[in-house]
């Protein structure tokens, strides 16, 4: 029992790296090679979000930031600030996870929405701060848009094909703390 | 039990906060490494970039050529009027291909008068597309030739028509080109008839906008723009597209290369380029205008600099 749940909680871990691999194997697909009108969500984003608010042990700081730094390396974005921006919201959504889990789902698109577009804001900010040139604003505001948007089909998937769900009242993890 | 949590978040909390904020500094060192020495970082993001998308690569190809027979199956069902068409493309291109071959008999005779010689310096790499950016705000490419292969920072790079960008980012097996479209791409271009100079900014659309001309009057749309070599980005004379005007009235570029589907690129090898070796090298001069004599390698470059008047 005890083993089990540890084994379940790397697999877990490995599940969230290999999805994200997966993500970023499907942004580099060259299909695209004119320039888009449009911009695909951040799904990378939305699956950190949304694990950390359920399983906070499923996605730790490290796997986050490597995941998001290796994104950054991939997308040719500035590296490292985007990366530190998402592990800093993933943490401060963990330390909310507990007081969230009597919430509807409605507030809790709601906190992810305002989490996403404080972030975009502030790395928007410093970038026009240092003088980076970071793309047109449409785009930017469009995929944050699309982000929000397919939060809860993340969540939905990620409950579906991963039981990813908030852990109930009750259950208690190997060193018996309530998860 | 609360009591027993409170205690272990106690124990464990101030390491973890500890390493979380290690982490985020250390995130944010390396973003501001990268503002300050460019270079060093981009070679690191090239050699990430070189150890893990050949891993990529066996699934790659397969995956998107399957996603690219869906889509040409979902035109199957308007093939009828597209082979009428292209019947009738195809007459009208067997006039074309007359006229060309008149032509090219009479540009024949007339080198064999003038006694041209080609550059035989221009040969070329040709590389297949692995993967693009991967995100909507850059227009770049990675190709499977790097330094391996003998590619330089700052070669041009061709489809079979036309200039599709600029090697930025080399590394052993994979190299990164800058396609014309990108935000951060300024070629040097002459518009043909008129010899008008100008830039070809690439601003994030399909069709980067013509900048810096002198006389807009003098250039219409269907001129011919190549490059012109100046500053030595580029050999002089490789074909980027035509002038277009958007409803606007501005005047931009239709590119000859087909951006629709890039998979195979020219890298053209050019040992007159210009070495990029610092992060300044390529806006100033060895030695600034005026003050000496020029380098001995502008020589090929001065001839198409004269004719311009």
């Amino acid at each position: 029992m005890v083993d089990q749940s540890a084994a379940r909680t790397w697999t877990m871990r490995a599940a969230f790296i290999g999805i994200s691999l997966l993500i970023m194997f499907f942004h580099l697909l060259p299909l695209e090679t004119t320039p888009r009108r449009w911009a695909s969500p951040d799904l990378l984003v939305c699956l950190c979000f949304a694990w950390a608010l359920r399983r906070p042990d499923y996605v730790p700081a490290l796997a986050v930031a490597g995941v998001m730094l290796l994104a950054d390396l991939m997308f040719q974005r500035p590296p490292g600030l985007w990366a530190a921006l998402v592990v800093m919201a993933v943490h401060w959504l963990k330390l909310r996870e507990r007081r969230q889990r009597e919430t509807t789902f409605l507030l809790e698109w709601f906190t992810v929405a305002g989490c996403l577009i404080t972030i975009t804001v502030i790395y928007r900010l410093v970038l026009l701060i240092l003088i980076v040139p970071s793309g047109a604003p449409f785009l930017t505001l469009m995929q944050l848009a699309m982000t929000i948007l397919f939060y809860p089909v993340v969540v939905v998937l990620s409950h579906l094909a991963f039981g990813v769900r908030r852990s109930a009242p009750g259950e208690v993890d190997r060193l018996g703390h309530s998860l | 039990m609360a009591r027993d949590r409170f205690n272990g978040d106690e124990y464990t909390g101030p390491l973890k906060r500890l390493l979380l904020a290690v982490l985020v500094l250390s995130l944010l060192g390396l973003f501001l490494v990268w503002r300050i020495d460019s270079p060093r970082v981009e070679r690191f993001r090239a050699q990430v970039l070189d150890t893990v998308v050949p891993n990529f690569e066996w699934a790659m190809a397969p995956v998107t050529a399957s996603v690219k027979l869906l889509r040409d199956f979902r035109s199957y069902n308007n093939i009828y009027e597209q082979n009428q068409e292209l019947r009738r493309e195809l007459r009208q291109m067997t006039s074309w291909k007359e006229a060309a071959l008149q032509l090219e008999q009479e540009n024949a005779r007339l080198r064999d008068l003038n006694n041209v010689r080609l550059d035989p310096r221009l040969t070329y790499i040709t590389g297949v597309v692995l993967a693009d950016s991967g995100s909507p705000f850059r227009q770049t490419v990675l190709i499977n030739v790097g330094s391996r292969d003998g590619i330089v920072d700052g070669w041009a790079t061709m489809d079979g028509i036309g200039l599709v960008g600029r090697i930025s980012g080399v590394g052993d097996t994979t190299s990164r080109v800058i396609l014309i479209t990108d935000a951060t791409s300024r070629i040097p271009a002459v518009i043909q008839p008129s010899g008008q100079r100008a830039l070809i900014v690439g601003d994030n659309t399909a069709a980067p906008p013509i900048d810096f001309l002198e006389n807009p009057d003098l250039v219409r749309p269907g001129d011919r723009i190549v490059t012109s070599g100046d500053g030595e980005v580029f050999p002089p004379g490789l074909l980027i597209g035509q002038v277009a005007q958007d409803p606007g009235g501005r005047l931009r570029t239709r590119m000859a290369a087909d951006y629709e589907r890039l998979e195979f690129l020219r890298v053209l090898r050019d040992h007159g380029a210009r070495k990029v070796s610092q992060p300044s090298a390529l806006i100033l001069p060895d030695v600034p205008p005026g003050t000496g004599t020029p380098p001995p390698s502008d020589t090929p470059a001065a001839p198409a600099g004269g004719n311009d008047g």
